[in-house]
């Protein structure tokens, strides 16, 4: 058998010939394509407009920044703002490891990587719509944010189309380097663990700058030396991804390609919990580890807490999720301009539940594949009372650090530590009620809204779990709106508390 | 039969800034087996999942993997086509080591995959003639034609993959491995979802493939197709990885516990 120099098509070639086949039949005309054109700048249009009114919104409605009239540790405004920035960019290189950022999934892994044509043009587009998609995320993202830190009235029109630039420029370079890292052989593991490292940094470090009173200039307008200065690294990055795309093995294709597919999907079905595997388990973990000996399960209710309790302490991912949405409360309490309970209410909520979220996965992974919970002769209802264990004392610990710092509103330490472990069986039920909600359901009616139709049965199922965390927390809020905590808000949130555990253990009559 | 190929290559053949024209030939020292694996170790997160592995395949010869379920065979082919990086030990095919990145390892060495994903808006007949011009085979649509009729897919030609069974599936992707050059052919059960009509069908194919030359390396757990087409076999094992002959093998996989 023979096989030697044979004419095969170029990449470019395979490309066009699988989306020439593909139009014949998609169905899809000029029209609908600039339909669907519209409907996305509209979309997008109306909620960079929403976010823009809301920072305006809240800015009118805080403090004026008098400077050192604040008692206790304080952090800068501008400060903030770079931390935030901080936080960002780990978030852009956490999400471009996990994701590739070059990945090729599904037909086109089975049917295009076995060829023998140069792989430079076949990947070119999977390799080019991340950094576009991180570069228009980082336009809208980094000009709301200056908005939102500036503190001499709203930026002039010249600073936010040189912000936007930046942020569209500097997040597509970060995707970019992390691809030319991936062309060298970086693990996904490791370019996701060093954005994780930096968005876990960003809250210490706003800690860290409160106590030792460390404080920025305000960020300066970005010149053109240096929009220039981004262009090139970006022109410079993707070159030399471009070169070495033929670099990237098939395996690290595919495995990229995979989670970038399951992640697309979860978010096209709005299914955050399906985001949160695909994101979360598509990078490999370690395979093997040390058997714990389990000496304290002696029955079926110790089994399910302790598997639930293993499953929090073995992931160094979840366990940074709490300690960095602790530390939140802390640095928003400390920049004196922000603490007012417009802003602190929504960053405790929002930290508080991101805490409770990572407190949860024995309860997401047992309503995906309830193994456990089958082998184990316990009740459902008893199991979903046992799955708010862990989130509950978990929370019940990161209320101390998260709640403490509400003392620079009023009150005493003791009285806010207090309110905090009587409100974690709120945020307790409400992790598992949001890991037990239905798949969404797609058969409602849909709502016309100003960001587009709105389904509102998927709207409902999604807001399980939220739901309970805004309104069993309502004696919190009240607490956080008056700045001091009196009996009577202990006692309500106790009674509250008890019943929000309590309906969030019903199961319902078809689970 | 392997699909033969011209061996005169046009001047103005296009390519897209790399060298898009597999050129030379893998393997060239004729002593050189097609696969050569020495204490070969594979496995996920520098686990093993199977004590090494040694066997040479020569070509125009055909080696089966056999063992239970899990035993490792699966992750042996992925290391052979690329798709793993070996934990120890050597792995050559065609004389080199492995590298599915370069053109001439995937244009020498084709494989038969549990993939189950394709186009949906290709037709089964446009899969199988991408597989074939993406290989540079010059009567595309005729060696199509041939496949589709002897994997009975003909009166399925023009419609979409997600309308077929999955046994039909399971044929396109067979087909797809026969519709483009290769020297080494790597399957993994085949035989899965086959009716004993194409497993005879396709053991006839795989002889014919080796006595052109060609070398055959296959994880199976059927014992016919075992004994049909496999000179000989390695019994892939936690402990061990002896190399067996046919009926050891044959006797190997019928003393599995039932899947």
């Amino acid at each position: 058998m023979t096989l030697t120099a044979t004419p095969v098509p170029t990449g470019r070639q395979v490309r066009r010939y699988t989306a020439a086949r593909a139009r014949r039949r998609g169905g899809a005309s000029i029209g609908s394509l600039l339909v669907d054109v519209y409907t996305v700048l509209i979309t997008t249009a109306v909620g960079v407009g929403l976010a823009i009114g809301l920072v305006d919104g809240v800015r009118e409605v805080l403090p004026p920044d008098t400077g050192g009239r604040a008692a206790g540790p304080e952090v800068s405004l501008p400060t903030l703002g770079a931390l935030v920035v901080l936080a960002l960019v780990g978030t852009v290189v956490s999400l471009a490891g996990r994701l590739g950022p070059v990945g090729v999934g599904g037909a086109e892994a089975t049917w295009w990587l076995t060829l023998p044509v140069g792989r430079r043009a076949l990947l070119r587009p999977a390799a080019v719509r991340l950094p576009l998609a991180a570069g228009a995320v980082g336009a809208v993202v980094l000009p709301v944010l200056d908005l939102a830190v500036h503190e001499a009235g709203r930026p002039a029109p010249e600073r936010v189309l040189a912000v936007a630039a930046a942020g569209a420029l500097g997040a597509a370079a970060l995707v970019l380097a992390a691809g030319v890292g991936q062309t060298f052989g970086a693990s996904r593991r490791r370019i996701a663990a060093a954005g994780d490292v930096l968005v876990a940094l960003a809250p210490a470090l706003a800690v860290g700058a409160a106590v030792t009173g460390v404080s920025l200039p305000p960020a300066p307008t970005p010149d053109a030396g240096v929009l220039a200065g981004l262009g090139v690294v970006v022109v410079a990055a993707s070159v030399a991804l471009d070169r070495r795309l033929d670099r990237i093995p098939a395996r690290a294709l595919r495995e990229s390609g995979s989670v970038a597919g399951q992640a697309v999907g979860a978010v096209v079905s709005l299914d955050s919990r399906e985001l949160g595997r695909a994101l979360g388990e598509g990078i490999p973990a370690r395979r093997r580890r040390r058997s714990a000996r389990l000496r304290p399960v002696r029955s079926a209710a110790a089994a399910l807490v302790t598997a639930d309790a293993l499953l929090l302490l073995r992931s160094g991912r979840h366990l940074a999720q709490l300690a960095g949405a602790a530390c939140v409360p802390a640095a928003v309490l400390s920049v004196p301009h922000l603490r007012t309970p417009v802003v602190v209410l929504p960053a405790l909520l929002a930290a508080g539940y991101v805490a409770t979220l990572a407190t949860a996965e024995g309860a997401r992974r047992a309503e995906m594949a309830p193994v456990v919970d089958r082998l184990l002769p316990i009740g459902a209802r008893r199991v979903r009372w046992l799955r708010m264990v862990v989130p509950g004392v978990a929370i019940a610990l990161w209320s101390v650090p998260a709640f403490t710092p509400l003392v620079l509103l009023g009150a005493q330490v003791p009285e806010w530590v207090v309110l905090g472990l009587l409100a974690a069986p709120v945020w307790a039920g409400a992790a598992v009620r949001a890991a037990y909600r239905p798949a969404p359901d797609w058969g409602g009616p849909l709502v016309s809204t100003p960001a587009g139709a709105l389904p509102i049965g998927a709207a409902s199922v999604l807001s399980r779990g939220p739901d309970v965390v805004v309104l069993g927390l309502v004696p919190v809020l009240v607490a956080v709106a008056l700045g001091t905590v009196v009996p009577g808000v202990l006692v309500a949130q106790a009674l509250v508390s008890a019943l929000v555990a309590a309906v969030c253990a019903h199961v319902p009559d078809a689970a | 039969m392997p699909t033969d190929v011209p061996t005169d290559v046009p001047t103005d053949v296009p390519t897209d800034g790399l060298t898009d024209v597999p050129t030379g030939r893998l393997g060239d020292r004729p002593t050189d087996p097609v696969v050569r694996a020495d204490s070969l170790l594979v496995g996920y997160g520098g686990e093993p999942v199977c004590a090494p592995v040694t066997f040479d395949l020569p070509a125009g010869t055909a080696l089966a993997l056999v063992g239970p379920n899990g035993s490792g065979k699966s992750t042996v082919l992925r290391a052979v086509l690329g798709l793993l990086t070996p934990a120890d030990g050597v792995l050559h095919v065609l004389g080199r080591e492995v590298d599915e990145r370069e053109h001439l390892f995937r244009a020498e060495v084709a494989g038969v995959l549990d993939d189950d994903a394709y186009f949906p808006a290709l037709t089964v007949a446009e899969h199988l003639v991408l597989t074939a011009r993406g290989h540079g085979v010059p009567d595309a649509e005729g060696v199509v034609d041939e496949l589709l009729e002897d994997f009975g897919l003909a009166g399925h030609a023009d419609v979409l993959p997600v309308t077929l069974s999955s046994g039909q599936r399971r044929r396109l992707l067979l087909a797809a491995g026969f519709a483009r050059p290769r020297r080494l052919l790597v399957l993994d059960e085949p035989e899965q979802r086959l009716d004993q009509r194409m497993r005879s069908a396709l053991a006839a194919r795989l002889r014919a493939e080796t006595a052109a030359g060609g070398a055959v390396l296959l994880a199976t757990h059927d014992p016919a197709l075992l004994a049909a087409v496999a000179d000989a076999a390695v019994l892939v094992g936690e402990d061990e990885s002896p190399v067996l002959d046919v009926p050891e093998a044959v006797r190997a996989i019928r003393a599995e516990p039932p899947r």
